[in-house]
């Protein structure tokens, strides 16, 4: 490629379209010299002439524009300007120089006669780029001074104001800051705890030998009270204060009444049992706020908290940062997640790396010989990474994954004890699968009425929509290479489903008989005749719109397609 | 190239060098001023001001907050004459002898200034003084009239590039009119001294990946109207070009094994010819198994292949970042 005939220059006030006057040197594109001409206004303003300058009418207007070029999509505006002053080629195509590859992609997408290049390809095109960047606010006539800092200044706060409104991690944030009140709060009521016993003791010390349990010693304080009014009568109220443990409380009255303690005024022992209200209280604040975090967790990711529990599974996603960052990272990083200063340490000295991290706390390694530690941590990261990534990348929560690797766990754990052979991993993923499959065909009806609720106007939703069906899809046969062979039959029986129940609505509603049409496409395995039929009902829907009887053909012709299936 | 490496003793893994891009030949430094090499270590603000940022989870811990005031010991105090001064009310205040826009106020302990932009206010809880200035002084001002002028105290514990000056830095391309193109600009805490050396003529543009401390960063630029603050990632200059014009430096604080490579990809893009690049570099993020000496090394290659080529460079050891 040689000649840039154009160059697409993005800035925070407009968009604008410079042509190169004078072809530059590739030669001696690194001599000083040549260096020096782009420094130099009124050598590079005869490099280049502008043609266009579209400027954006206004904030909204250009955070729009900036959110497309930072992701290389090209916008209305933009094309309808590249539209307006590119010529049509009569023999070779104009060559465009842009900045970004993924825009010039999506404009080569648009208009296949212009050839884009790059900074990546050409250093020519990098060097005008600059050249232009910096004497833009004089190339554009238009303007006056300072007009592209305020337009930068505007734009940048209302990008990135943007950006930090739209967060993809909400939810994670939350799982993160719960665990973290929920590490605190244990910390605290611990120290509480102590400090209610500490002071009662004074009152009432042989209560601690009885009762050593720190959130029902609370409870019982607050019961109690003053040790002399606990006479005999109050035993059966008692025993519920510990659990209905009747011996207990007997021994708890009887030591009320020979107790060694001092007596307490009525003013301190309302303060105390102030205190040890709010220890009781906090303790179940603890209660609900762990019930919330059991409950977040499987939203967000169910099947990591069914495999390692809800509480090492929210310090995994809190110690990543986020889900999606601890699902990218390797099998081996979340092994040792928490445990960075020994990793360190030992990299720098050469020992021996350590064994586990955060997942230590799981009880599977607890349950695992000494010997076997090591090799159950690995194991356990090794499905902590895999369930992480189906919960972040799947879009129908299940929790079947899980339960299917914990099995895998527990079977290793036994397998290391004593030697019995634990399930196949090809043979446990494809329970696992089909189980899931299982309930999406079962949930499938109801899918397909929400479908048709929604949508029967708009073919692009659909589209969309099928798409991520397929999507999802794709995504499970990946997920284990040895389901796909398993996947064929599968398929033939969903199809035959498939066929059934279409036949079964058919009678209802023309929509229906589309809405089927999609299941049933989604359905099939063969990629390429989904293609086909893909088109085919498009342009079906068309007709739908248009003429009733059309309608009715383009459904014949379907029933002879599934037919011929 | 006058390269010299002025690692001053310890060892230090932290480390600051100062940068040319050299696009055809890049500009000699300045003659070193008469500073005393920078010796005076004068101690920050203390450190323990971060009310109102309660509340930091997980990673990010809070920077900061090592006082300068541990370091009492090491202060040397260059001028005796204004020892005796009182303290804040009279304090005597001199421009930093190489680089226009630093000031430093000399008193029972010397601090590092800049002229605060926003009068009145405190960006992360640092001190602030205000000095009445006579006629002929370095903000220029014709009027025989004294004018009461804010500065904000710049602590060396917190910002890598306040020690890197008090290090002794020839030159940090950043002055008062200046377009800087901040990397890795976290909270905003030095971004504000730089916007304030920068002054009303000059641009910040200021690049932060991190959505928590955008936040904050945001907040702060409300105040300062030449700073742009970009939540973007810094690997791909490209996403933010609308936002960012043509600049005169870079400076570097992202902490990342590839930053070479990143301020690279920044200074292909933005950088005007004959730019400055400063770099903080921490050993322990690129390679936490080699010597530090070795990574710097490595570091300098790396930044040489970009077509960017060494000036200086200092050990920060000594100021022992919390990060």
């Amino acid at each position: 490629m040689g000649a840039i005939d154009f160059l697409l220059h993005e800035s925070s006030v407009g968009y604008s379209i410079f042509q190169l006057v004078h072809q530059p040197d590739t030669i001696g594109n690194r001599l000083r010299e040549v260096q020096h001409a782009s420094q130099d206004l009124s050598k590079f303003g005869k490099i280049i002439k502008l043609v266009s300058f579209a400027p954006f009418q206004g904030a909204a207007q250009a955070l729009a524009n900036a959110n497309d070029v930072s992701e290389g999509i090209l916008s209305d505006y933009l094309r309808s300007l590249l539209e307006m002053n590119l010529p049509k080629p009569n023999k070779k195509a104009i060559v465009l120089g842009v900045a970004d590859k993924n825009l010039a992609g999506s404009i080569k997408a648009a208009f296949p006669f212009i050839e884009c290049e790059t900074g990546d390809t050409s250093e020519v095109v990098q060097d005008l780029l600059r050249g232009i960047r910096l004497h833009a606010p004089k190339l554009l006539k238009q303007l006056q001074e300072g007009d592209v800092e305020r337009a930068q200044l505007g734009l940048g706060h209302a990008y990135s104001r943007a950006k930090v409104k739209f967060s993809v991690q909400k939810n994670d944030n939350h799982i993160i800051q719960a665990i973290a009140t929920l590490d605190h709060l244990d910390k605290a009521i611990n120290t509480f705890s102590m400090r209610v016993r500490e002071w009662y003791s004074w009152h009432f010390p042989e209560l601690i030998k009885i009762v050593s349990d720190n959130q029902q010693y609370a409870r019982v304080v607050l019961f109690v009270g003053d040790k002399k009014k606990l006479l005999g009568d109050r035993i059966h109220d008692l025993a519920a204060v510990v659990n209905d443990d009747g011996d207990i409380a007997q021994s708890i009255i009887v030591a009320a009444g020979v107790s060694m303690g001092q007596d307490i005024s009525e003013s301190d022992m309302a303060n105390v049992l102030a205190f040890a209200k709010r220890v009781v209280d906090l303790s179940e604040y603890r209660k609900s706020l762990f019930a919330y975090l059991v409950s977040k967790m499987s939203i967000v990711a169910p099947n990591l908290a069914t495999l390692i529990g809800e509480v090492v599974g929210a310090r995994l996603i809190s110690h990543a940062g986020s889900l999606t960052n601890l699902s990218k990272y390797p099998a081996s990083t979340v092994q040792i997640l928490g445990a960075e200063k020994a990793l360190f340490r030992a990299l720098k000295t050469k020992g021996n790396t350590p064994k586990y991290g955060l997942i230590y706390h799981s009880s599977f390694i607890g349950k695992a010989g000494q010997k076997n530690k090591g090799r159950i941590s690995r194991f356990l990261a090794n499905k902590c990474s895999i369930a992480s990534r189906i919960d972040n990348f799947s879009e129908a929560p299940t929790t079947k994954f899980g339960e299917a690797l914990k099995r895998q766990v527990e079977e290793r754990l036994e397998f290391y004890a004593s030697g019995a052979a634990p399930t196949k991993n090809e043979v446990a993923m494809k329970t696992a699968m089909d189980s899931v499959l299982a309930d999406i065909k079962i949930q499938d009806p109801a899918d397909d009425d929400e479908e048709m609720a929604d949508i029967i106007p708009s073919t692009v939703q659909k589209q969309g929509k099928d798409k991520k069906k397929e999507n999802k899809k794709r995504r499970h046969n990946g997920m284990d290479a040895g389901l796909d062979r398993t996947k064929g039959s599968e398929n033939k029986e969903e199809k035959a489903k498939g066929n059934e129940k279409k036949s079964k609505k058919r009678k209802h509603s023309e929509a229906d008989g589309e809405a089927d049409g999609e299941v049933d496409q989604t359905r099939s395995g063969e990629r390429k005749e989904r293609k086909t039929k893909g088109t085919e009902v498009k342009a079906k829907k068309r007709k739908h719109g248009e003429v009733d009887a059309e309608a009715a053909e383009g459904r014949k012709g379907k029933k002879k397609k599934s037919s011929d299936k | 190239m006058n390269f010299a490496p002025r690692g001053r003793g310890g060892g230090g893994r932290g480390a600051s060098r100062g940068f040319s891009a050299s696009r055809g030949g890049g500009a000699r430094g300045g003659t070193r001023g008469g500073f005393g090499g920078g010796r005076g270590a004068p101690r920050g603000g203390r450190g323990d001001s971060r009310g109102g940022r309660g509340g930091r989870g997980g990673r990010g811990a809070p920077r900061g907050g090592r006082g300068g005031a541990r370091g009492g010991a090491k202060v040397v105090v260059v001028c005796s004459l204004v020892v005796l001064m009182p303290y804040k009310s009279n304090c005597l205040k001199e421009a930093f002898p190489r680089h226009s826009g630093v000031f430093v106020a000399r008193g029972k302990e010397d601090m590092l200034l800049t002229k605060n932009l926003t009068p009145g206010e405190s960006v992360y809880g640092e001190k602030r003084i205000t000095i009445d200035t006579p006629a002929s002084s370095a903000t220029g001002d014709g009027n025989a009239v004294t004018t009461k002028t804010e500065y904000r105290v710049w602590n060396p514990f917190r910002s890598k590039l306040a020690a890197g000056i008090l290090g002794g830095l020839e030159n940090i391309y950043i002055k008062p009119g200046a377009k800087v193109l901040y990397l890795g600009a976290a909270s905003g805490t030095s971004v504000s001294h730089v916007a304030d050396i920068v002054g009303p003529t000059g641009i910040v543009f200021a690049v932060e990946f991190s959505h928590r401390s955008g936040r904050d960063l945001i907040n702060m630029a409300t105040h300062r109207t030449n700073v742009i603050p970009i939540i973007e990632d810094a690997r791909h200059p490209l996403r933010y070009r609308m936002l960012v014009s043509m600049v005169d430096v870079i400076f570097a604080d992202v902490a990342q094994p590839d930053q070479a490579r990143i301020v690279g990809l920044n200074a292909h893009m933005y950088l005007k010819e004959k730019g400055g690049v400063l770099i903080s570099i921490k050993a322990n993020c690129i390679d936490s198994t080699a010597a530090p000496e070795e990574v710097f090394a490595r570091e300098v290659q790396k930044m040489r292949e970009e077509k960017i080529k060494p000036k200086e460079q200092l050990t920060l050891g000594k100021y022992k970042f919390s990060l």
